[in-house]
């Protein structure tokens, strides 16, 4: 079990997250934690076991929204979306430069951050591509959606 | 042997008769995802008007709403689930769950496997099984929105279930089932007395499997939302007699499980099962089991 590209991918967000080797198990490039009271249960043919943790895919690592949660519970840079916003990026917009309430983290370009909602609750995840301080226009793109929970209902068409 | 006349007056003769019914939608709060976030509130904002369930913890009626139930940001964090009224209580029969392993032997789309986790607080752990890989697909979705994290699916015939080589303290059986018409428009249409009798059988097989599975001091409960006494009371009257298994009391809404099914007398304590027929929620079954004592 090599649980580098989850460290990695971690990393960039400011935080850091302790993985039991132990508890975790891997099936098709899919990550999982599982608790110790479910582990004797978990055969090699499961489907989804525990907590899915992301896959990944053509060396690529994809993060669940699981994943991202505990990052956001764990204090990880991030932008706090108004509301109305905060729906759109559900529904696979980019963020605006005046859609952004507030900024945790260095906020640099070309990294990543946590989108989180007016509550603290995640969102999903994007790529930082204009000024967040709103220097740019407030009609700028400044967060390019990577990945929103909006992606359930998608899914299931 | 088939159509409506044929199953409305089969219904009269069990004591009920029929009636047209729509069914309102209803959603159940994952507790523990919702703590403290005030969802009620939120949802009102969204034009979302809720009425509690009276005979639920943590169900809803959904009265009026201006938006979709399932495309709010709520739903989509996982802080409550699009679950049918009847069928959320099954699992509220369940004694102390939190700490138990527990196994769901139908377990798509996961309604059912979310609330177990719930009732947890994801402690110990489920086995989810389900037959059919698209529906595990769903199943998967729905745990992963709802941030559970003391479950394993596996595809696996809910016979197939003693493979796990597991003695589990709770059981659900809530079986794949003829289903009713309060929930399927189509349903006198399309159902016929062969179609129930031959659900009936698989379900006499999976109940077969799940006892194997049941710890000597587990529980069971078994639950279907057919209104066919062979997939309910003669299913249930069928394991006392050839499983050892005897039915506990349980309070929750419904009527009395019927002891009598068109002139066959069945074990008077099938009363403790309970049967809800179409209204204000879909048609139900559902009753607990236990294993009996030894027999000489």
């Amino acid at each position: 079990m090599n649980p580098k590209p989850i460290t990695n991918f971690v990393s960039q967000f400011g935080v850091q997250i302790a993985l039991n080797l132990d508890l975790m198990v891997e099936k098709n490039g899919r990550f999982y934690l599982v608790n110790p009271v479910l582990k004797p249960l978990v055969r090699q043919d499961f489907f989804y076991a525990g907590v899915y943790l992301g896959k990944v895919k053509e060396g690529k690592f994809f993060p669940s929204f699981n994943l991202l949660g505990m990052l956001a519970k764990k204090g990880a840079y991030r932008v706090v979306l108004d509301r109305k916003a905060a729906w759109l990026f559900i529904c696979g917009r980019d963020v605006l430069g005046k859609s952004i309430v507030r900024v945790q983290g260095p906020g640099k370009k070309h990294t990543n951050t946590l989108v989180v909602n007016e509550f603290g609750e995640c969102l999903g995840f994007g790529r930082i591509v204009g000024n967040l301080s709103g220097e740019g226009g407030a009609d700028q793109i400044v967060v390019r959606n990577v990945s929103d929970v909006g992606d359930f209902l998608r899914r299931e068409r | 042997m088939s159509g409506k006349e044929f199953f409305t007056s089969r219904y009269e003769r069990l004591g009920w008769k029929y009636q047209e019914v729509t069914l309102k939608q209803a959603i159940r709060i994952n507790t523990a995802n919702a703590k403290g976030k005030n969802l009620i509130t939120r949802l009102s904002s969204l034009g979302v008007n809720l009425e509690k369930i009276p005979f639920l913890d943590s169900g809803y009626w959904i009265l009026e709403s201006k938006v979709s139930a399932g495309a709010t940001a709520e739903y989509l964090l996982g802080l409550y689930s699009i679950q049918e009224a009847a069928a959320q209580i099954p699992v509220s029969l369940f004694t102390h769950l939190k700490g138990k392993k527990t196994l769901d032997v139908a377990a798509a789309p996961g309604g059912k496997t979310v609330q177990m986790t719930d009732l947890m607080e994801n402690s110990g752990a489920i086995a989810a099984l389900d037959v059919d890989k698209r529906r595990l697909n769903a199943l998967s979705n729905h745990l992963e929105r709802c941030h559970v994290s003391n479950t394993v699916v596996y595809l696996l015939d809910a016979r197939q279930a003693p493979e796990l080589s597991v003695k589990f303290d709770r059981v659900l059986v809530d079986a794949p089932c003829s289903g009713n018409f309060a929930s399927d428009r189509d349903w006198f249409k399309n159902r016929t007395l062969k179609d129930v009798e031959r659900n009936a059988g698989l379900q006499r097989e999976i109940i077969t499997k799940a006892v194997e599975c049941l710890s000597d001091d587990g529980e069971m409960v078994y639950s279907t939302c057919s209104l066919e006494p062979e997939e309910d009371e003669l299913n249930i009257d069928w394991a006392i007699k050839n499983l050892n298994l005897q039915t506990e009391q349980i309070y929750c809404q419904g009527e009395k499980g019927l002891t009598n099914i068109f002139g066959k007398q069945l074990d008077p304590s099938i009363k403790h099962c309970r049967r809800l027929w179409p209204g204000e929620t879909q048609g139900f079954f559902v009753c607990k089991l236990k294993k009996g004592s030894p027999k000489p």
